[in-house]
């Protein structure tokens, strides 16, 4: 068993830019990846607008993939494939990990792990959608897997429940496949994609995007044959009566994603339940010493970019990771935030140069993110615009706020309309 | 004219005016400008798809235009690029479709899919 | 039973609009409604409790145009002229453990089923609880045959290679004053029913056992007997073990009509051709009384009961170990179907359902809103931390009650080569493998009256099921990577499933090459991502074992067509 630096679990963008900056920072290292081959979920994002604050070029996913895979080709970092990982042991302040591949069982070992797992699409169950369980009602991410890397069609007429990204994305792209994409309904009164995507994914085609409505009902035996729309309330509940019927033989679902943590899970990581990703401090290490959680799987990014930047902190992290007390101070986000990543400073560490991500919980024109130190204003940041769906990201110096373990961190966003 | 720009996730809000010269504001950079300035005049996109192979390892491949071509030509590109079919394993940036339909665009491989999974006994080209 | 006082009771409660009629030895009633709901309260007025003179529902229902039974697409001969000693109509758990018991004897033995798998219908959408049968009157052939049954599971489930566990059963009561009458309820069921494990247990220990259940509990019947199985599983394995002996199963066969004359049935038509049987045993499960209509041998009624159950995800497995569920008393549930509570499924989710709704629509297997919600409002009282978000699917099973709410396992009435076992429902799964000993025996005795029926000395009861590699030691699964190296390739992330397995699936003694079938088998897409990640893997696995393109490859029926082929605009314009 020969006992690694770092091992990273996955082998998609956060994977790949973990592994790569753990072993610039000195660490045997070593990359899981279940699949065959290394990329993740770029490998069938073929769209392009990758890369833009990465590399400042308008990258398609498998393109910006490949960088990091020739990163990784370039190093002496050891590769496992078509590898599955079936268990993850702490032991005695490193980590044995049990894989299974075509060679058998594998057991690793590594002083400190990097999970770079990604996140799965919710389903129509999960969104509560009734009536009947034909073929043709797909997750975007699994009608791009058919159509993207099988070649396969997955739709002809469909309904697109869901204005994520990847919705958006396979609206164009199917209809660039010669499908008809009758619309695309949105639960929420405003769309969840960015703004670019409706323009360039839904306008250019003509293809109308429905705010306010949902999808209730499936209808067909064997195959899709229709579905039920109805209008949703300000709580988002289907209101009766609004009933509406669309006949399609396919839908499709882009209504969230969700990361993948049974691993972080098992090994005892404490998950937020905003971001449904692991509490983690300034070095993307969770509260299980050791663990490093980054990419997908610590919270759902637009931005591939800010993948591959949070990945690349929690693989330097891993690769400098000794056991260390640590002082744990709280960063508590108001309810003005959907989420704020990290939760935690360790006052322990050098906090002078953390990268914070964060949502707002509203969209809003013009608006401040205020942070306040034991009650008073430390900084506030101005934003011409916050929007849910647009995450926000900031480096800041903690080390000039003086922080003690007894303080009190809070961070708030202000409507302008409020700042006076 | 109201247009939301595409160049990058910033997604800025621009007004453009036809003109000499046009009026343009809203926008944050060069790209913009001259983003604006073509949907003004004449809309331009990449496009992104896939080509059929003769591998059966990998029946479709990424591919991308180099160049932005009009809008209004996408769907002829489809068409061209839905009657070919790759025989040769090429890798990113590799052109499939040269000036494809002499727009001054080749249609370029994005993925290095044909050379990762070369099966054995198939010789490479 | 007397057809006077069954008119009074129906002149009472409908104000003439049902009348009741004894005919060719049943209760026929009549009458017309445009509520479903009133002619079942009709029929079921009309029943007499462990009686053997059953209802028969000729009442007409004006509300709605039933939907007609759903029919294999495919017509050929492949069946034409066949003779065997036994056809079995329906691949149901009762179907399947009839012809896996059957091939103990030297038979011809040919089961058919309409769907494209088996175990479509009620056995492969209910909540796979064995029964402990506590609650069964005695006199009833539920409660004859449910401690047999039950009994039975260990030896079987280990015979034919399927999952089971006897978690135990928790009925908890949140009115400690009832403790003294429950508790003597509990010593009749002990004494008189033979059910020699229920005791009460305290709340104390109840929440020692099961932490998180509610703690208001004050009490519980516990009845350690309780198992838990997976139902198609165990199913799909009674039938292979029966493949494996020498029966044959025809999927997508539908019987469509029958010759009967002088009281014996001489053929069956069906899809794929006209067998003439010695013997048919209807297994029709929702379409029994279909099949008893087409033997000339009608005298019951299935009236069709829906039931949805949610499966949550396995993180919500660990709250909970057991089955477990409320009662108040007194009961505002009338129900008849058993069920209703929450269970730890063998394969460690949780599974919460499921409600009982009358329908006229016997494939309607739709959710609905409704149903969901109404089960979750009342197993959260069971376990306040019960929670929708942990749902990853639901589903709808039809059950085929008869008016009588008991089994029908008997000899054609009318019709001498037949033998019934309908009416089916709930504890239907515990019991089969003990009306199917019985069903054996009365199906040996009545072909021996013509001709001796000889032991099978090859029959082997063993069935050597798909090995579970994640249930494996590492050292086990190593070897077995080592014979197979596509055991070591996950496909399924979420419940672990490997291409080897998948192979396997598609190699076992009856092949259903479809997703679901596949999923049915060997789990892919069982998991909390529903087969977001594995189906596209799953059709390629398929495609490459069929030797067909992946767009062939369907999810389960023929026409559940998954891709519309090849993208650019289809296959027509290709040059290669």
């Amino acid at each position: 068993m020969k006992p690694y630096d770092v091992i990273v679990i996955g082998g998609g963008p956060a994977g790949l830019a973990a592994a790569v900056s753990a072993n610039d920072s000195g660490a045997a290292v070593c990359l899981i990846e279940r699949e065959n081959r290394l990329g993740g979920i770029l490998k069938q994002c073929i769209h392009d607008g990758f890369g833009l604050l990465r590399f400042g070029a308008r990258l398609t996913g498998p393109e910006y993939a490949q960088r990091y895979i020739n990163e990784v080709r370039a190093r002496d970092i050891d590769v496992f494939t078509e590898t599955f990982v079936t268990k993850t042991e702490s032991d005695g302040g490193g980590f044995v990990i049990h894989a299974v591949n075509r060679s058998g069982v594998t057991v690793l070992s590594a002083n400190a792990l990097v999970l770079a797992t990604g996140c799965r699409e919710r389903t129509a169950k999960q969104v509560f959608i009734h009536g009947t369980r034909p073929a043709g009602v797909f997750t975007a991410g699994t009608a791009q897997h058919f159509t993207n890397l099988m070649g396969l069609q997955p739709a002809n007429n469909c309904v697109i429940l869901g204005s994520g990204d990847i919705g958006l994305i396979m609206a164009r792209r199917l209809t660039l496949e010669g499908a008809k994409v009758l619309g695309v309904y949105e639960a929420k009164p405003t769309p969840s994609g960015l703004t670019r995507n409706l323009h360039q994914c839904l306008y250019d085609y003509g293809i109308p995007l429905y705010l306010s409505k949902t999808v209730t009902r499936v209808f067909g035996e064997d195959r899709v044959t229709g579905v039920e729309i109805s209008a949703v309330d300000d709580a988002m509940r289907p209101v009766p009566g609004t009933e509406e019927y669309v006949a399609c033989d396919t839908l499709i679902l882009s209504v969230g994603l969700i990361p993948e943590n049974e691993i972080a899970e098992a090994l005892g990581v404490k998950l937020d339940d905003r971001t449904k990703g692991p509490v983690c401090d300034g070095q993307f290490m969770t509260n299980v010493d050791g663990v490093f959680s980054c990419g997908n799987a610590l919270h759902v990014n637009d931005l591939v970019d800010y993948v591959s930047e949070n990945a690349a902190i929690a693989g330097k992290n891993a690769a400098n990771y000794k056991k260390a007390p640590r002082k744990l101070l709280e960063l508590q986000a108001d309810a003005s935030l959907l989420y704020l990543v990290p939760q935690t400073l360790d006052l322990n560490r050098d906090n002078s140069k953390t990268t914070l991500f964060f949502r707002s919980k509203e969209p809003l024109d013009g608006a401040s993110l205020k942070i306040y130190a034991d009650g008073n204003e430390v900084l506030g940041k101005r934003y011409a615009f916050l929007r849910p769906p647009e995450m926000e990201t900031l480096t800041l110096d903690f080390e000039r706020f003086g922080l003690t373990e007894n303080s009190r961190v809070t961070f708030k966003i202000v409507p302008k309309a409020q700042e006076g | 004219m109201d247009i939301v720009c595409i160049v990058c996730p910033k997604s800025c809000r621009i007004t453009a005016a036809p003109g000499n010269p046009p009026v343009i504001t809203g926008n944050s950079c060069k790209r913009g400008y001259q983003f604006a300035l073509d949907e003004l005049t004449a809309p331009k996109r990449t496009v992104c798809t896939t080509v059929r192979t003769v591998f059966p390892d990998a029946p479709v491949l990424p591919v991308k235009t180099s160049a932005e071509i009009p809008k209004d030509r996408i769907f002829d590109l489809m068409r061209e690029i839905n009657a070919f079919t790759l025989e040769t394993r090429v890798g990113t940036g590799e052109a499939v479709i040269p000036d494809a339909l002499g727009l001054g665009a080749d249609v370029i491989a994005t993925s290095d899919l044909l050379k990762e999974t070369i099966p054995e006994g198939e010789n490479d080209r | 039973m007397n057809i006077k006082k069954i008119n009074k009771k129906l002149q009472k409660a409908f104000g003439g609009k049902f009348t009741a009629v004894y005919e060719n030895g049943a209760v026929s009633v009549r009458g017309e409604s445009g509520d479903w709901g009133e002619i079942v309260s009709a029929c079921m007025a009309a029943a007499t409790k462990n009686s053997t003179t059953h209802v028969v529902n000729d009442a007409v229902f004006t509300g709605a145009v039933p939907e007609e039974m759903r029919l294999p697409a495919i017509t050929d001969s492949a069946l034409d002229g066949k003779s065997p000693d036994v056809l079995i109509i329906g691949g149901g758990i009762s179907g399947a453990s009839i012809a896996r018991e059957l091939t103990k004897w030297k038979l011809d033995v040919l089961l058919i089923e309409k769907e494209a798998d088996l175990a479509l219908g009620a056995s492969g959408r209910n909540d796979g609880e064995v029964h402990p049968g506590v609650d069964l009157g005695k006199g009833s052939l539920k409660h004859k045959y449910v401690r047999r049954g039950n009994r039975m599971y260990g030896d079987v489930c280990r015979e034919l290679n399927v999952g089971f566990r006897r978690v135990g059963q928790y009925v908890g009561f949140l009115n400690g004053a009832l403790r003294p009458l429950i508790g003597a309820y509990c010593l009749l069921r002990k004494y008189r029913d033979g059910i020699e494990d229920t005791e009460i247990i305290s709340g104390k220990e109840l929440h020692r056992r099961e932490p998180n259940l509610n703690h208001a509990f004050k009490f519980a019947i516990s009845n350690p007997s309780t198992g838990c199985v997976c139902p198609y599983g165990l199913t799909i394995a009674y039938a292979e073990n029966a493949v494996q002996n020498g029966a044959r199963v025809s999927l997508s066969t539908a019987a469509l009509g029958m010759d009967v004359q002088n009281g014996e049935i001489l053929s069956v038509c069906t899809n794929r051709g006209t067998v003439y049987p010695r013997l048919v045993i209807n297994a029709a499960g929702v379409f029994a009384e279909e099949i008893a209509k087409m033997a000339d041998d009608r005298f019951y009624s299935i009236h069709p009961r829906r039931g949805t159950n949610s499966i949550l995800d396995k993180k919500a497995g660990v709250y909970m170990h057991s089955v477990s569920s409320v009662k108040e008393l007194p009961a505002h549930d009338k129900s008849h179907s058993k069920g209703g509570g929450i269970l730890h499924t063998v394969h460690d989710n949780l599974l919460v359902g499921p409600d009982a709704v009358e329908t006229y629509e016997k494939e309607n297997y739709a959710t609905n809103a409704d149903s969901i919600k109404t089960v979750f409002d009342k197993q959260t009282v069971s376990m306040p931390g019960l929670s929708k978000s942990d749902i990853i699917t639901y589903f709808t099973g039809v059950r085929a009650p008869t008016f009588e709410e008991d089994f029908i396992i008997e000899k054609g009435r009318r019709t001498k080569n037949l033998i019934h076992c309908a009416g089916i429902q709930s504890p239907g799964l515990t019991t089969a493998p003990a009306v199917a000993l019985d069903i054996e025996k009365m199906a040996v005795e009545m072909l021996s009256e013509n001709s001796p029926v000889e032991k099978n000395e090859a029959f082997d009861p063993i069935r050597k099921g798909v090995p579970v590699l994640r249930d494996m030691p590492d050292d086990e699964r190593a070897e077995m990577i080592r014979q197979n190296p596509d055991y070591g390739v996950i496909v399924c992330r979420c419940e672990e499933v490997s291409k080897g397995e998948i192979l396997d699936a598609l190699r076992s003694p009856i092949c259903v090459p479809t997703v679901d079938g596949v999923k049915k088998r060997v789990r892919p897409g069982m998991g909390r991502c529903q087969g977001g990640f594995c189906s596209p893997l799953v059709v390629k696995i398929i495609a490459e074992f069929l030797g067909v393109p992946p767009e062939d490859v369907r999810k389960s029926a023929d026409s559940a067509v998954i891709t519309y082929g090849k993208t650019k605009g289809g296959a027509d314009d290709e040059t290669v």
